[in-house]
């Protein structure tokens, strides 16, 4: 999917070093990646590595100690076209479903009447249908997840930051979610940066996956997972799929 | 359906009970002054003070009606006065920690003085009247919701800060989408306290600074040891407090249906 097209975010020698007391601690050894449009691209590392403070730092959210991030202005207004998924659902819970789905609406000026039928075909894609007028204390922690995909969907960014969204729900939501997740991905065509320590989401889920190594991080491998798609369960049975797991495995050290 | 009329009859009780305490307790505190012969002037009986409501008060120049209507009058420009400058402090405070610092050491000082010996000298720079009680009641009751609303403007996770940082939202976008509405919880507990401190704080400004309004009557009958006015404008002013706590916390629903809907439905 990547091959011939320019990237939409180029990383170059990223660094990250955070300072606290005097001590210093090395988050970031040195990334370097691209990534494509429209492409799905999951990071994995060990925990602690700074696959979040990765993802804060091309958010604008984190100042980076050395290194470029490049991005064609022309095409791709970082500050304003990127989506973000915490790892928590992040709901304001004095807003109702559709005013949560709102907020980057509000927040970047746009019009929000314009808006209220994208908000309402987003739910309805994460399959919340009918949730518009409740509030976020009545949903379930996978519903407010959904939510929250959706409302990083409303300003039709180009690129969609996801932080281990899935890391705290349980197993059966999570693959379910998966599967919906890869549907929005084709149905909307954003560019996905995907953060886990799930090893088999990832290979499910990407074009490539960039593995991580311990602080301070740097690239260990990029791999292209060239599994059919549309992916369904039945691909994780695939002896192509253990076989991209385990080399993610051996390169962590852990196979 | 099968437990429906249960629940009538207990959501009945939920809302009678506390009347019916009340009830009881009076008719203890009646049966109590009959029984034991207890003196008027020391403790009169609840029928005895409730009377006095309908007879010409002792200082005979006005009737009960115009006392309760000047102090019904001082508590709802007191408590509006107090509840909107205790929000716009706690913001200012909130807006800028230099201020909140400078600021916040000289709130505490005002609040742990005695108001009440200090008020003779508000009297003294201010005068007779309303703006004066209406200063009483104000540095009375005004701690808590400046403290509180202060606090909740504060308290809020770093996590949804960033929610609106990364699509670049300003300070103002942030106080108004996440801090206000966050804070609005903090800012009714605050407003609870000060409803019951305001009504101390106007009848005390009315000790002090009034020649009308039931904490008039109340240090009035106290010379005389006429006690059943002074029980009888007890009641009302307790009354009054009881209303002033009630219309908060009926407010509070409103402006937060997000806290009590869950609870319907369960």
């Amino acid at each position: 999917m990547r091959d011939g097209s320019k990237p939409l975010l180029s990383l170059k020698n990223v660094k990250k070093t955070f300072t606290t007391g005097g001590t210093e601690l090395k988050a970031l050894g040195d990334v370097t990646f691209d990534v494509c449009p429209k492409e799905f691209v999951s990071i994995v590392g060990p925990s602690g590595c700074g696959k979040t403070t990765l993802l804060k730092i091309i958010a604008g959210l984190l100042p980076k100690s050395s290194g470029e991030i490049i991005v064609d202005k022309k095409d791709f207004d970082i500050t304003r076209e990127v989506g973000f998924v915490f790892q928590k659902p992040l709901l304001l819970h004095w807003r109702k479903v559709i005013d949560n789905v709102l907020l980057p609406i509000e927040i970047l000026k746009k019009d929000r009447k314009a808006m209220e039928e994208r908000a309402q075909y987003l739910l309805a894609l994460v399959g919340l249908e009918g949730f518009e007028d409740r509030y976020p204390g009545e949903l379930s922690g996978g519903m407010q997840q959904r939510v929250s995909i959706a409302r990083a969907l409303v300003h039709d960014p180009k690129l969609l930051l996801m932080d281990e969204p899935f890391g705290a729900l349980d197993a059966i939501t999570r693959e379910r979610l998966n599967i919906e997740l890869l549907r929005i991905w084709q149905e909307t065509g954003k560019t996905i940066l995907f953060v886990t320590h799930g090893i088999n989401e990832a290979v499910f889920l990407s074009d490539r996956v960039i593995v991580l190594s311990a602080r301070p991080s740097r690239m260990i491998e990029s791999l292209d997972i060239k599994l059919p798609r549309p992916r369904q369960q039945e691909v994780r049975v695939q002896p192509e799929f253990g076989a991209y797991a385990l080399e993610i495995y051996k390169s962590l050290e852990i196979g | 359906m099968k437990n429906l009329p249960t629940l009538k009859l207990s959501s009945l009780w939920a809302r009678l009970k506390t009347p019916l305490v009340v009830f009881v307790l009076l008719v203890i505190w009646e049966l109590c002054v009959r029984a034991f012969k207890i003196k008027e002037y020391i403790l009169p009986s609840p029928i005895v003070a409730l009377q006095h409501l309908f007879l010409p008060q002792p200082d005979a120049n006005y009737s009960w009606i115009v006392h309760i209507r000047i102090t019904l009058n001082e508590l709802v420009i007191s408590f509006l006065v107090t509840s909107v400058l205790g929000i716009l402090i706690a913001i200012g405070l909130a807006w800028n920690s230099t201020i909140k610092k400078i600021i916040m050491p000289a709130f505490v000082f005002l609040n742990s003085l005695p108001i009440v010996a200090i008020a003779p000298l508000l009297v003294l720079w201010f005068g007779y009247g309303l703006k004066t009680n209406i200063l009483i009641a104000f540095l009375v009751s005004f701690f808590p919701v400046v403290i509180n609303t202060t606090v909740g403007l504060f308290e809020i996770e770093d996590d949804l800060l960033d929610l609106v940082k990364y699509l670049h939202g300003t300070k103002l976008q942030i106080f108004l989408k996440l801090r206000l509405p966050n804070s609005l919880p903090y800012i009714f507990t605050g407003l609870k306290i000060s409803s019951t401190m305001c009504v101390v704080g106007v009848i005390v400004g009315e000790f002090v600074a009034s020649d009308k309004g039931l904490g008039y009557i109340i240090i009035n009958s106290q010379y005389t040891m006429d006690s059943p006015p002074i029980f009888a404008g007890l009641m009302l002013v307790s009354l009054f407090g009881v209303a002033l706590f009630g219309i908060v916390s009926a407010l509070e629903r409103l402006c937060m249906p997000w806290q009590f809907r869950g609870r319907n439905e369960n």
